[in-house]
């Protein structure tokens, strides 16, 4: 792609792992402070569309991780997953449970939500990550 | 290799049946709160199907493996009856209304894929739209039956119903019910007006037709009617209307019979007289009934498979199922025609074959009611043409000479296509020698209709001089066959007085009609879908507005100043930006600068929701916005490019006042709505109390998406991923076809 902003490429490099980090931090914070899959999915989705305009489509579509069509799959399946272990313990599909770990000097609350909230990230990341790569590459030039 | 499995099962239904004592039952819940459960109530009704089922699938699967050779399409079909057995198994064995229902609509299911194998074919794609149209047209036509039963009887199981059956007995709900379930068992069983699906249907593999199509999915109506016989039995419309429907089948298809040349769609027309034969035995009273039905749909099993199957290798061998060009074929294939006789014998109802037991057990149960008679005198005709298809099928294409056109190119069928009709055929000739070996079971079976069907004493003599003029006559139609051919094929029937043309015709409109709602809906006018989109909104609103104004509400809002604090100016900060922004946007006429604008009128909602407390709604809301107006810009960028870019259109009086009355509404609904105070806490309230200790949440928001409210989630991802599935396959002929220009 011609006429890129060096700038920007050389930002971008920088930004993108950033605020990658930042989605995951988003996502994992998420049940207790503004945050969440959704939003967290949302941010990642950013940090794809800043590698695009700055290095084009095709570099956008390698950033998703495991590739746009899979991700969303995988994440369809996380948050469904998520719902059976409440099975096991005779409750409704997607009771979510929680195993408390003391740690000392405070208590560390794994449970099931968070493999949804994964489920979800993925999928919000997978989905409209993968659309916005595929309408952005329309603008892109063929390769010569 | 793969009829091991319908053996095994055919092994242990036997095992089962040998040891049978009382019906086993396998339940657990479904769907609890409606009352329905998974549950199979497996009696001797229920094993005799069962066997019928396993056996005759174990002689499909063998013959379909020689019969198909190297197709490469060959897996399509064995999955495909692998899944139509499964779903018969479960059909019969269930005991819940719905449970059976799911399996009934299952097996029409794989007869439309089985039917549509040679979906090159255009004949069979019909074929196969024709027959799933029917039967599933008597499908929902069955559900609707019953859920009015369940509702009549309180359960869904079909114990529990027949249980419950004499307290809802004579009301008019449950004659409703009861001619729903005929409509659903006369689609599947292929009775008048709805027969015409199953000789069409041969144009399905001949495995499939002689499993699918005479073996079993066809008597499943047969099978549910006798199942359910006991709950209508004291409705005086249940017998005379299944006579009289079953004796009209049996009767026309016979007529039917004569007009074809094609020797499968002979056989698929005995077919349907067979079935009607099985829907009268049904209706007649008496206890005679129930033992004739089972062992009529047991000797069936065993003389019309072979004869397909029998049809299938002639097909295959010669190249031709006409009979006109057929001959002489017992010099090639000698173990085809002992199979095709032996068939042919008890089709027939010859003495000492298993069809002539059967045949004695219905001609004992006609006499039975003096009022019925008659019906015996006319099944004379009906049983003599079945005389002669039998001696067409055995004795005409293989011992007759013919005329010499026969076919050059001849062989006898492989061993695995010979192997399953004459072990069934034999095993019917067998049967017929020593009846007494499936008295029992054939008894046990009948009970489970008529608690007080019992073993039948047959007078030999007095039957067989009973069966004199049958086999007269039936040799006469047999020896003028051709001529009678002649004279029925010019017998043209009105088209409006057949089903088929109304089916089609129908069908035909239906497709015109959505073509013309799609063209007028889909119009291809982005700014006329704006419109529709937007009108339909303000009225929309416009009534909710009218209701609340009736409601005696005022809409003025009671304006409150708190005290003024800094969130409060941030928010009013935020609609500023909204307002200039927005007054920018009529101004302006730039796409550009247009769709900038409207991303700062995105952040100035953001903004506001981040300032009025909601700072999850307010990230959601920046980043969708910017997301929202790079991918824009970019499809700008590209139609700009491209050179494609639309004049702005001046301003139209309807678009304005459109616009105008859209933003009145929506304003006058903002104030209603804050004005009013209608708005309740209580949800609000709720989860902030339950969040914490209840989801290990403090961010109400997420726990509500993740946890009570996660299967909605769930809903929204799965509809998210599937819509970028969609789009993507779209993109993706997008692109291919960018590339290719």
């Amino acid at each position: 792609m011609k006429g890129r902003i060096l700038v920007l490429e050389v930002a971008a490099r920088f930004l993108h792992p950033l605020m990658m980090a930042a989605a995951v931090w988003v996502l994992l914070r998420g049940h207790d402070l503004p945050g969440g899959g959704f939003i967290g999915g949302l941010v990642a989705v950013c940090a794809t569309a800043l590698v695009s305009v700055a290095r084009g489509a095709e570099a956008a579509r390698a950033s998703i991780p495991l590739g746009a069509p899979r991700l969303t799959a995988i994440g369809v399946g996380l948050a469904a997953t998520s719902g059976l272990p409440a099975l096991f313990a005779d409750a409704p599909f997607l009771t979510h449970l929680w195993v408390e770990l003391p740690l000392g000097f405070t208590q560390l609350s794994i449970g099931t939500p968070l493999l949804f909230d994964a489920g979800v990230f993925a999928v919000v990341f997978g989905a409209l990550g993968g659309l916005l790569v595929s309408i952005l590459a329309i603008d892109e030039e063929e390769a010569p | 290799m793969l009829a091991i499995a319908p053996f095994a099962l055919f092994v242990w239904a036997s095992r089962a049946f040998l040891r049978y004592e009382a019906p086993f039952e396998l339940r657990f819940p479904w769907v609890p709160w409606l009352g329905v459960e998974v549950g199979f109530h497996v009696d001797a009704l229920a094993l005799f199907f069962l066997l019928l089922i396993t056996g005759v699938g174990t002689c499909v699967f063998v013959y379909a493996a020689g019969y198909l050779g190297e197709d490469p399409k060959r897996r399509r079909l064995f999955s495909w009856l692998v899944v139509f057995m499964a779903a018969m198994i479960g059909a019969v064995a269930a005991d819940d209304l719905f449970v059976l229902y799911t399996f009934w609509e299952l097996t029409s299911l794989a007869s439309f894929m089985l039917v549509s194998y040679h979906h090159e074919s255009e004949t069979a794609r019909r074929s196969a739209r024709q027959a799933m149209l029917v039967t599933f047209g008597g499908g929902f036509v069955l559900l609707l039956g019953f859920l009015v039963l369940a509702g009549l009887a309180g359960t869904s199981s079909i114990q529990g119903v027949i249980a419950a059956a004499p307290r809802f007995a004579g009301e008019p709900a449950a004659r409703f019910a009861m001619f729903c379930l005929f409509v659903g068992a006369f689609t599947k069983s292929a009775q008048i007006p709805f027969h015409f699906w199953l000789p069409d249907a041969m144009a399905a593999p001949t495995p499939v037709s002689a499993y699918l199509h005479s073996a079993t999915m066809v008597k499943l109506g047969v099978y549910l009617l006798a199942r359910i016989e006991h709950v209508f039995a004291d409705d005086w419309l249940f017998g005379p209307t299944l006579i009289v429907v079953g004796g009209t089948t049996s009767a026309w298809a016979m007529v039917k019979t004569l007009r074809e040349r094609d020797l499968k769609r002979i056989l698929a027309w005995a077919t349907v007289s067979a079935l009607g034969t099985m829907m009268m035995l049904i209706g007649l009273p008496g206890a005679e009934g129930a033992m004739a039905l089972v062992a009529f749909v047991l000797a069936h099993a065993l003389y019309k498979a072979p004869l397909f199957f029998v049809a299938g290798n002639v097909d295959h061998c010669t190249g031709t199922r006409d009979i006109g060009q057929l001959a002489a074929l017992a010099r090639v294939m000698p173990w085809t025609a002992a199979a095709a006789l032996a068939a042919a014998l008890s089709m027939g109802g010859f003495p000492l074959s298993f069809g002539h037991f059967a045949k004695e057990l219905i001609h004992i149960a006609k006499r039975d009611g003096d009022l019925y008679t008659i019906i015996g005198y006319g099944s004379i005709p009906v049983s003599a043409i079945t005389v002669a298809v039998a001696a067409i099928a055995a004795v005409r294409i293989f011992w007759h000479r013919g005329d010499g056109s026969i076919p050059s190119e001849m062989h006898e069928a492989p061993f695995s296509m010979r192997i399953p009709p004459l072990a069934l055929a034999s095993l019917g000739v067998l049967l017929g020698l020593s009846p007494h070996v499936v008295d029992p079971m054939l008894q046990a079976a009948a009970k489970c209709i008529t608690p007080d069907a019992h073993l039948v004493e047959i007078d030999e003599t007095r039957e067989l001089l009973g069966l004199v003029p049958v086999y007269a006559l039936g040799v006469i139609v047999f020896a003028s066959w051709d001529r009678l051919h002649e004279v029925v094929a010019k017998v043209k029937l009105p088209s409006f007085l057949l089903a088929k043309t109304h089916l089609e015709k129908s069908q035909e409109t239906a497709v015109h009609l959505a073509s013309i709602v799609t063209r007028t809906i889909q119009h291809g006018r982005l700014r006329g879908y704006a419109a529709l989109l937007f009108s339909t909104m303000l009225a929309a609103l416009a009534l909710t507005l009218a209701a609340t104004l009736e409601d005696g509400r005022t809409l003025v809002a009671h304006a409150r100043l708190g005290e003024i604090d800094g969130a409060r100016i941030a928010v009013l900060g935020a609609c500023v930006l909204l307002v200039v922004s927005a007054i920018a946007m009529t101004v302006l006429r730039d796409t550009f600068v247009l769709l900038l604008v409207s991303g700062l009128m995105g952040l100035g909602v953001a903004l506001s929701f981040l300032f009025a407390g909601a700072p999850d709604l307010a990230l959601t809301q920046f980043i969708v916005e910017v997301a929202l107006v790079v991918v824009i810009a970019s499809v700008l960028l590209r139609v700009r490019r491209l050179g494609i870019e639309h004049p702005p259109t001046p301003a139209s009086p309807s678009r304005l006042a459109l616009s105008l009355g859209l933003g009145a509404a929506v304003a006058l609904a903002i104030v209603a709505a804050s004005g009013t105070g209608t708005a309740s806490t209580a949800l609000a309230e709720y989860f902030g109390a339950h969040s914490l200790p209840d989801a290990h949440g403090r961010n109400v928001v997420n726990v509500l998406l993740v946890d009570f409210r996660a299967l909605d989630t769930l809903g929204e991802i799965t509809v998210l991923s599937l819509a970028f599935f969609a789009t993507a396959r779209v993109f993706a002929a997008f692109r291919r076809e960018e590339a290719g220009r």
